[in-house]
């Protein structure tokens, strides 16, 4: 290091004494900042990604030496830069989020930072803060995805991790360095050494009920269901693949598709072109449990909304698999509606499984009489619609009637279901029932409503998922955005009734999904489009792969936990037995991987291990052991190729080949000193880089 | 196999040392010819030379048993040699009424018989039968061979007309086959400058006797040879085998591989060379060093040719 770049730090006292990076060590953490940065690029913006990238790759540029002058110390950046760089980038993330203090602008912030960081690192103590940094980096894709390929992602920076903390151990003029692929390889033998005592961690050491700390909830931008309901809005929502959630019944009978009405935000408040909910709903009652109902475990995906799905209709309030059954009784996870809406304490910003039973119903009686008059309000406007009432209502006397000549004439009128209908102006309901009559669900289930009303029947617009798709691969069932749905309730005969004028218009979207029931060139997403083949075999294996990761690794808690215990007939220990248990199982392991490293080996088969890697590596050095070449004679070429290493050489080619060739020992102790020799002597060579340097 | 302490060993290799350098003064520029003959006595084998007069053959056999201290003689082998030139004869005393035996040059611990292939069948017999034996048989009497008995026989490859070659069995109880060959540039100038080493024979220091080489040859036979080694020398056999039969050369024709008698004398003349080597065990490079000279004649025709064939053989096979 030369004095200048002493004194330029002369200001950082502290780090003075920490000895300077050597370039194999900096591109050691460079590769570990790229590895931890690439999985969370994919979540950043474009622009934040590319910069954080480019500030880790112009240290590398900075460190390439000019051939002409290789003596020259290192480009470096002066430091009040990097202050401006780091104020610029929190500028900058500032302005890109909308706000500096969250969750996601941190991220980004941070991505930058490790790179800026990385930019001035130069001493071994900047590379373990680094290492540190980059660790904590690699942990934050999980915020956004906890999916068995966002642990896929990590492993590289994991593994990177253990070789640049190997590279940094290193200092310069001691043992010399591990080649890339060999410290990787360590480090992966070590993970793998590992993954055992990880394993009964996870499965043994008790988990904490709540977490420590909440995932702060930047949950902007998740697609589900939402708390109004416009022409266009779940046509919208069509277009995404996306699971909403999965669901796994008890004793594996899934229901008919037609019965697979996922009950969702009941929407009962009209302005004329949106449906929204109503303010209130205040408290209902379950549907009575019969012999017919149905038990099963929502696993729902977090869309920041409060609303939970059940199949119509719900029989028990849903309980919070992992969460105590205690706790989960006295604090409701979830209530249920007068409308018959299951809504939870707070909004669903992780995953959440729950359990619950369904009686597979399309009818129920009212919460009260005196509610009917709320589902009859409707604004002005859309007046042929209000004509058109008028006229079914001088027609139909009951409310049957009425109910059944509409559906009639649905179904008569050359109505057609599709995924992209015509936009419609003012009074859209004038708009699809008389002019366009094109439409996707929300268009049927809000015009029948509207027309409801304007006849003077109660009427609500139901939203939610019907249908979803079974896979064979885990038998669940799997309902995604393309599955959303709207319908119809209408109080008849002092019972709520769900009426479906989807279905009289295109009953094969009840029947068969999405794609059946709209033409060939609508935009359906592609795995509600797939039949058959080996694409669709894939999505469900990678869907049931999915689904049993969160289920059992990510949705792995307290509960679970127990149940596990109680399966290992292991809840009948105390703590300290489990613990002197897993105690034991680790150490066993512990002595296992040590004897695998080394122990079960014999000496004269150590002995020849080490032989060979001597010969691997003076073949890397460029000097291969001839296949017939004794080890005498090989560690004589060598030495003459490297004299200052004579004395190593020799030492290995005699002490090897006393090991080998040699006679049984005299005294006891005589091999293990041969072997102490043997091995001391190629800790004292270099590795072959440097030995080709030195030849 | 006896265990044997490295100290022990120390000193037969300094010993040797001495004596090869003794060698190396009157023998000059032949140290690996010198260390191999060194290493064939020991190994109680004996040497075959191959070459053209004057290359100090016989200057080696006499050196080495006047360093050893050892009797010598010298055979001429000529067309009319008949068995009882080297044997020996028992002539009738007629003082003492009987027949006394003479013993023959045979009777002495090294012995050079010079240009063996001159001699007729009968007499290379002989002497060969004898050197298998150690001992011979004249009028019914079985007579030992001093211990040590060490026999040098040359031949010279180039004059072929009016000679016998040693057929293949009979080069075959010849441990080693040498070809000393020229001296190099600065030996031969030493050589000039010098003036006759011959002369300075009688000068050589006698550093061992009979007792001291039996010793050594007890300590060479009782070296280690590791299963490893074993595997070695094995597959140095069977890559032999595979080899001579696969390219019989023109002039012997087809060959076979090496005997288990030329895998027995290979593992005793390795051992010879690791104890001249003063290590206590023996490595691949003792085989391999000796080699050449132990197959180099089994294997083809000529100890050039054969050296050859066995360095490519030595090559093709790897240390298992």
């Amino acid at each position: 290091m030369s004095a200048a770049a002493v004194a330029a730090r002369g200001r950082r006292r502290d780090t003075r004494a920490s000895p300077g990076l050597t370039p194999v060590q900096i591109r050691w953490l460079g590769a570990l900042i790229v590895c931890a940065q690439l999985p969370q690029a994919p979540h950043l913006p474009l622009w934040i990604a590319a910069y954080g990238l480019a500030i880790v790759g112009l240290r590398f540029l900075l460190l390439r030496r000019d051939p002409l002058r290789p003596d020259a110390p290192p480009a470096r950046i002066p430091s009040w830069t990097l202050v401006l760089f780091a104020v610029v980038s929190a500028l900058a993330v500032r302005a890109s989020y909308g706000y500096l203090l969250g969750r996601d602008p941190s991220v980004a912030f941070l991505f930058i930072l490790v790179g800026i960081k990385f930019l001035e690192t130069r001493t071994v103590r900047d590379g373990s803060l680094l290492v540190a940094l980059a660790s904590f980096l690699v942990v934050t894709p999980f915020f956004k995805s906890q999916s068995p390929f966002a642990a896929l992602a990590a492993i590289p920076a994991v593994l990177v991790l253990g070789a640049a903390l190997d590279a940094l151990a290193r200092r310069p003029g001691g043992p010399p360095g591990r080649r890339p692929v060999a410290a990787l390889t360590r480090t992966a033998a070590l993970i793998a050494q590992g993954l055992p005592i990880a394993a009964l961690l996870f499965l043994l050491f008790p988990r904490i009920g709540a977490p420590l700390w909440g995932v702060p909830g930047d949950t902007t931008g998740r697609t589900g269901l939402s708390d109004s309901m416009a022409p266009g809005s779940i046509s919208e929502l069509s277009m995404s693949d996306a699971v909403a959630f999965r669901v796994d019944f008890d004793g594996g009978a899934i229901p008919l598709p037609a019965q697979r009405y996922w009950r969702g935000p009941v929407l009962s408040r009209f302005d004329g072109r949106q449906w929204t909910l109503l303010a209130r709903p205040g408290e209902g009652a379950l549907a009575p449990l019969d012999a017919a109902a149905i038990t099963y475990t929502v696993t729902l995906e977090p869309h920041a909304r409060p609303w939970l799905f059940a199949l119509d209709m719900p029989a028990s309030l849903p309980k919070a698999v992992g969460e105590d059954a205690a706790a989960s009784a006295a604090s409701g996870f979830a209530f249920l509606t007068r409308d018959q809406q299951l809504i939870a304490r707070a909004p669903v910003t992780q995953m959440t499984r729950y359990a619950l039973a369904s009686v597979p119903r399309s009818s129920y009686p009212p919460a009260d009489a005196a509610e009917a008059a709320e589902y009859v309000r409707r604004p002005p406007g859309n007046p042929r619609t209000v004509e058109f009432a008028r006229a079914l209502r001088a027609e139909h006397a009951g409310d049957r009637e009425l109910v059944n000549a509409t559906l009639a004439w649905f179904s008569r009128e050359p109505f057609v279901y599709t995924l992209v209908p015509p936009l419609l102006d003012r009074d859209p309901v004038d708009g699809f029932l008389f002019d366009t009559r094109r439409g996707f669900c929300e268009h049927y289930a809000g015009a029948f409503v509207a027309l409801m009303r304007a006849a003077g029947v109660p009427a609500r617009v139901v939203t939610g998922y019907q249908g979803g798709e079974i896979n064979p691969r885990g038998g669940y069932l799997i309902v995604r955005q393309s599955d959303a749905h709207a319908w119809a309730e209408v109080l008849v005969d002092g019972a709520w009734r769900r009426i479906d004028p989807t279905a009289t218009v295109a009953p094969e979207r009840i029947e068969a999904g999405l794609a059946r029931a709209v033409g060939a060139d609508e935009p359906v997403p592609l795995f509600a489009r797939l039949d058959a083949g080996w694409l669709k075999g894939a999505q469900f294996a990678f869907d049931a792969l999915n689904h049993a990761w969160r289920r059992d690794v990510v949705g792995f808690n307290r509960e679970r936990q127990r149940e596990l215990w109680r399966d290992w007939k292991l809840d009948g220990f105390a703590p300290w037995q489990l613990a002197a248990i897993g105690g034991a199982v680790l150490f066993a392991w512990a002595g296992l991987t040590l004897a695998a490293a080394g122990f079960g080996r014999t000496r004269p088969e150590r002995a020849q291990a080490l032989w060979d890697a001597t010969c691997r590596r003076l073949a890397r050095a460029g000097l291969p052991r001839m296949a017939h070449e004794g080890p005498i004679a090989y560690a004589s070429r060598a030495s003459r190729r490297w004299p200052q290493f004579a004395i190593a050489f020799t030492a290995i080619g005699e002490s090897y080949a006393a090991l080998r060739y040699g006679p049984p020992p005299a005294r006891p102790g005589e091999r293990a000193a041969l072997y102490a020799t043997l091995a001391r002597a190629v800790d004292v060579l270099p590795g072959p880089g440097e030995l080709r340097a030195a030849a | 196999m006896t265990v044997r302490p490295a100290h022990q060993i120390v000193p037969v290799s300094q010993r040797a040392a001495g004596i090869l350098r003794e060698l190396a003064r009157i023998v000059v520029g032949k140290d690996e010819a010198l260390k191999l003959a060194l290493a064939c006595l020991i190994a109680r084998g004996h040497l075959l030379v191959e070459d053209i007069p004057g290359v100090g053959k016989s200057t080696l056999a006499q050196a080495l048993a006047t360093t050893l201290g050892l009797k010598y003689a010298r055979v001429q082998f000529t067309s009319d040699l008949l068995p009882a030139d080297v044997l020996g004869v028992s002539i009738y005393d007629e003082r003492a009424a009987a027949f006394r035996f003479h013993p023959g040059p045979i009777f002495h611990s090294v012995l050079l018989a010079d240009e063996i292939n001159r001699a007729p069948p009968k007499t290379q017999s002989a002497l060969l039968e004898a050197m298998e034996e150690r001992q011979v048989s004249i009028d019914g009497q079985t007579r030992k061979l001093p211990e040590p008995f060490f026999v040098i026989a040359t031949q010279n490859p180039v004059e072929q007309i009016g000679a016998y070659p040693l057929p293949e069995s009979q080069l075959d109880r010849f441990l080693m086959a040498l070809e000393l060959g020229y001296p190099d540039p600065a030996a031969e100038r030493e050589l000039l400058a010098g003036g006759d080493r011959r002369a300075r024979i009688a000068d050589l220091p006698s550093l061992a006797d009979a007792a001291t080489l039996a010793d050594l040859q007890r300590e060479a036979a009782a070296l280690h040879v590791a299963p490893a080694l074993l595997d070695y020398v094995q597959a140095l056999l069977a890559a032999s085998r595979g080899h001579a039969g696969a390219t019989p050369t023109a002039d012997t024709g087809a060959r076979r591989g090496l005997s288990p008698r030329a895998g027995l004398m290979l593992v005793s003349a390795a051992r010879a060379w690791a104890l001249v080597g003063g290590r206590p065990m023996v490595l691949p490079e003792d085989v391999q060093a000796v080699f050449p000279a132990v197959a180099g004649h089994r294997l083809a025709g000529g100890a050039r040719a054969g050296a050859l064939a066995a360095q490519s053989l030595l090559r093709s096979v790897p240390l298992p």
